[in-house]
Formats: C-alpha cells, sequence, structure tokens
C-alpha cells in the first residue's frame, strides 16, 4: 500500500504515462479499454495527495513532459545536474518530497 | 532487434526456475521481489501499483500459458526481463482462460532513449510463440540453457 506523498506522485507520474500511451493507441485507431478505469484511478490516487504538492507536480507537468527525475549517482537525470551528497540521505527515506536545485524538478532517488 | 539481443535482457539472478506463487497477485509479487532482492528497484510498492494498474487495462496473460507483464515505471533504472516459471501453472485471468506456466515481466523506464521497450516486447511475443520453444523454456535445466534456447543454439 503506497503511504507516502513521494511514493503517490512516482504513481501517479506512472499513471499519467500509461493514460498517455493508452492515447497514442487510440490515436492509432485502436480500441481502448480501460481507459475510464485508468482515469478514475488517477483522480482517486491525486484525491491522496496534498493539494500544494498536486500543483507543483500538474504546474511542473505544464513545463516538462515528466514532472518527477530520477536521481543516479547524485545526479538529477532531469537536467543533469550534481546534487549535493547531503540530499540523498534525505531522498532515499522517501519521507519529504525534494526538488532539483537546477531545473526544479521533484526528485526520486533509484538507487 | 534479433533474438541475441533479447537475451541481454535475461539475466541469472532475475531467473525464477519454480515459482510459489498460487495467484495472480502473488505471482507479480513474487517477480517484483526478485528486482527488489537484486538492489534493482528500491521500492517496491510503486512497481506493483503501476502492474497492477496495467492489468486493470486488460490482462497480460496473453493465452497459451504465457503472461507478459509489463509497463513504464519512474522505478526501473533500465529496461529488463525477469522470468519465471510454474509448473503447475498459476491463474491469471488468461485470455484464453488457461493457467500460466511461464512468466516474463517486463519493466522499463518512463523513457528510454534508444527505445528499446517497444521492440522487446514485440521479440519476446515473437520468441515464445512457437509451441517447441514454450514446452523447452518449461523443461531446461537452469539459466544457462534458457539463454541458449533464446540465442537460438
Amino acid at each position: 500500500m503506497l503511504s507516502k506523498q513521494l511514493e503517490l506522485l512516482v504513481a501517479l507520474q506512472d499513471l499519467d504515462c500509461m493514460l498517455k500511451e493508452v492515447e497514442e493507441v487510440k490515436a492509432l485507431g485502436f480500441e481502448a479499454p480501460g481507459k475510464e478505469d485508468l482515469e478514475k484511478a488517477r483522480e482517486e490516487l491525486a484525491k491522496k495527495i496534498e493539494p500544494r504538492l498536486l500543483s507543483t507536480y500538474n504546474r511542473l507537468r505544464k513545463h516538462y513532459k515528466r514532472a518527477i527525475a530520477p536521481v543516479k549517482d547524485n545526479k538529477c537525470l532531469g537536467c543533469f545536474m550534481q546534487l549535493p551528497t547531503s540530499l540523498s540521505v534525505r531522498g532515499r527515506r522517501d519521507d519529504e518530497v525534494i526538488t532539483c536545485q537546477g531545473c526544479g524538478r521533484i526528485l526520486y532517488w533509484l538507487d | 532487434m534479433e533474438r541475441g539481443e533479447l537475451a541481454l535482457y535475461f539475466h541469472d539472478e532475475l531467473f525464477l526456475p519454480e515459482m510459489k506463487a498460487t495467484n495472480k497477485e502473488e505471482a507479480l509479487e513474487e517477480l517484483v521481489d526478485l528486482f527488489v532482492k537484486n538492489h534493482i528497484i528500491r521500492n517496491k510498492e510503486i512497481v506493483l501499483e503501476m502492474l497492477r494498474k496495467r492489468e486493470a487495462l486488460g490482462s497480460t496473460g496473453i493465452g497459451k500459458g504465457v503472461a507478459i507483464p509489463h509497463g513504464r515505471t519512474l522505478a526501473a533504472p533500465d529496461v529488463m526481463i525477469a522470468f519465471g516459471r510454474s509448473t503447475a501453472g498459476i491463474e491469471y485471468d488468461s485470455m484464453d482462460g488457461q493457467p500460466v506456466h511461464l512468466f516474463f515481466m517486463v519493466l522499463a523506464p518512463p523513457h528510454d532513449r534508444s527505445n528499446k521497450y517497444l521492440p522487446l516486447l514485440g521479440k519476446l511475443v515473437e520468441f515464445i510463440s512457437e509451441d517447441q520453444v514454450r514446452q523447452q523454456l518449461l523443461e531446461a535445466k537452469d539459466f544457462q540453457e534458457v539463454i541458449d534456447l533464446i540465442v537460438g543454439e
């Protein structure tokens, strides 16, 4: 069960990615059953996210294709900026939502 | 994509010769656990959530005893396949209603620059479409035999 705000945000982005793929399939003329269920699931998921965070996510999504960027080897893979090592310990806990000082994207530590 | 390239996405540590799962949810969890145990994925729940949502779109049990649960998630660092087998078979809500014996879990990041994900899925489906291959995969004694089969040796 997802409980932390960052986990919920990542799940939301995964869902948005899936919805986009469904749209692409539909644009090719295929049927896409289940799209409504996905949209409903997105709505439910969004309700669990703090309004302030959700608004940040939506704002970033408009600006970039994806609002959340993975971090590997202390590097934001959105803008490739090197992040301070001190952030990593906090970031891996998933307890707080940390944004990149370079591009502003929400960060998710892969390793 | 050549079959030799397909083999590159399989890894010894992501091979489960005999799964313990008895239903779909357990099967998904058992395969995701492989990624977690091998420190490839840090957060199991995010991946499971994505896979459950993907299954809600339509079962990835494609029939003839095969399931290919797949999806893109931010939690996946690269495109990878976990391969699991179940001799008894697992009820999976498959298209043909038959239990699944061969599981290929394909995870990919939201965007892979070389766009390997879709060609990989296509090649995988083509590979397991032969009856003989599926039988051989079930009988393969170890991971090397699986790889030999994929490469076509």
